[in-house]
């Protein structure tokens, strides 16, 4: 691809740093370790949150999901963004099939796919010292995570509007 | 007709912000949350198998070698190896997969820290192609997923500005410290012994070094070394003692990168395409210890 005028960095072509520094690479392993790893981080991400990323739909747990619409967001958030296309930092495409927490539902208005989504105290427990999901090592923390980067969220405390 | 004729810097930085610096709490913020962004464990002993601390090294010092070439930002080798040590502390990874993990935090390391970031094509060139751009974007996601996207680490780099205004120096010698002490910095990046230590005990050893090593040529100081180290020990809250020790160790590593250098240089140029140049960053190559 042609490089950006103005471009101050050099062309790597026929430097010594091109090298290889741990031999042949198997591109099948690595496509296969990407979606065990991958698949970790989303099953991960499910636990913590009780929402399925991958088809966009909540689940039983801490968190009450509800639907917000009508949130004025900028159209620089909304999906037709530069990313979709082609990806202007990286130079190159978005793979299509194992980022599944970018995959949203492509013509879907996103306005009406952000969610809020609310901590429901645990009986008996206070709900801010409510323990995060298993093996969630940072759940003290919780109350500061912001879910900014794929759901414009806001958390408020609900006493128990669920069923016990 | 009076022209006006001047080479400007392409690259746009920020200037330093006053506010920020002559703030105490920004430094007090940056010490109070630096732990947050260490490795979890020492990985060689206790989650890696096949990776081996002399791998480290080799990807370390070629991604020197990828950032000093692409002239990338002072802070994007530092905040590179940082992600990948963040990495391997959780997610055990075959050798053969090591390269491209240094290529992808070198990629998000400068999407962070720079105005026209490197691009995935360039980055797979430097692996002699042998992994694919779309790859390399794939990995990009694992790589952020397992970091939790807390990619804003804080790295020695952010304590340099706040520790050298604190130090009674003369203006003039002020950049050529500041470069030294970076360049003390991108080695300490290399060795696998400073990747748990806090950055800002990384930057106060840095700055000491430098300063100390300056001052034998050249009056850069009104202070004693000792008296130097008591004064970055207080700036920081470092201990005394850890932070003398820390200095020692960078100033060895830096004698042990020099001998290497200057074997390499002995052994003539036959050999010098197959050695790693950057093993030794260049601008400490003047450096006399």
């Amino acid at each position: 691809m042609s490089e950006p005028a103005g471009d101050v960095r050099p062309n790597p072509c026929g430097s010594k740093a091109c090298r290889r520094l741990f031999g042949p690479v198997d591109s099948e392993q690595l496509s296969r370790d990407c979606d065990a790893l991958m698949a970790g981080c989303i099953q991960e991400a499910r636990e913590r949150w009780n929402f399925d990323f991958v088809t966009e739909t909540p689940l039983e747990g801490d968190f009450v999901w509800e639907r917000v619409r009508g949130l004025g967001l900028p159209k620089l958030y909304l999906p037709t963004g530069p990313w979709r296309g082609r990806d202007e930092l990286g130079g190159g495409r978005r793979p299509g099939t194992s980022p599944a927490l970018l995959q949203g539902t492509a013509e879907e208005d996103h306005v009406d796919l952000s969610l809020s989504c609310t901590l429901v105290p645990r009986s008996g427990e206070q709900a801010e010292g409510s323990p995060g999901g298993p093996g969630d090592s940072q759940g003290r923390k919780r109350r500061q995570t912001s879910m900014t980067d794929f759901y414009h969220s806001k958390r408020r405390l609900i006493f128990s509007k669920r069923k016990p | 007709m009076e022209l006006l004729c001047c080479e400007v810097d392409p690259v746009r930085r920020a200037v330093r912000d006053r506010n920020l610096l002559q703030d105490d709490r920004v430094l007090q913020n940056l010490l109070t949350i630096e732990e947050r962004y260490l490795p979890q464990c020492s990985y060689f002993k206790c989650v890696q198998k096949d990776i081996q601390p002399y791998m480290r090294r080799m990807v370390a010092t070629w991604m020197l070698e990828v950032c000093e070439e692409q002239k990338c930002e002072e802070e994007v080798f530092p905040l590179a190896m940082n992600y990948l040590d963040r990495f391997l502390a959780g997610v055990p990874t075959p050798k053969s997969h090591l390269q491209l993990l240094g290529a992808v935090c070198m990629f998000l390391a400068s999407k962070l820290k720079e105005t026209s970031p490197l691009t995935a094509e360039k980055l797979c060139i430097y692996t002699d192609n042998s992994i694919k751009p779309q790859e390399l974007l794939e990995w990009e996601l694992v790589v952020l997923g397992k970091l939790k996207w807390n990619l804003a680490a804080v790295t020695p780099h952010d304590f340099i500005e706040h520790i050298l205004r604190k130090l009674p120096q003369q203006r003039e010698k002020l950049s050529l410290i500041r470069k030294h002490a970076q360049t003390f910095i991108a080695l300490c990046a290399t060795d696998f012994k400073f990747a748990m230590y806090p950055p800002s005990m990384i930057a106060t050893g840095s700055v000491g070094a430098a300063i100390c090593g300056l001052q034998q040529d050249e009056e850069v100081s009104s202070l004693t070394c000792d008296a130097l180290t008591e004064l970055l020990a207080k700036i920081t809250n470092t201990d005394v003692d850890c932070l003398k020790a820390c200095q020692e160790q960078i100033e060895a590593v830096l004698l042990n990168s020099l001998q290497q250098y200057r074997q390499d240089q002995r052994d003539g140029s036959k050999s010098e395409d197959e050695l790693d140049q950057a093993s030794t960053p260049t601008d400490v190559r003047d450096i006399d210890l």
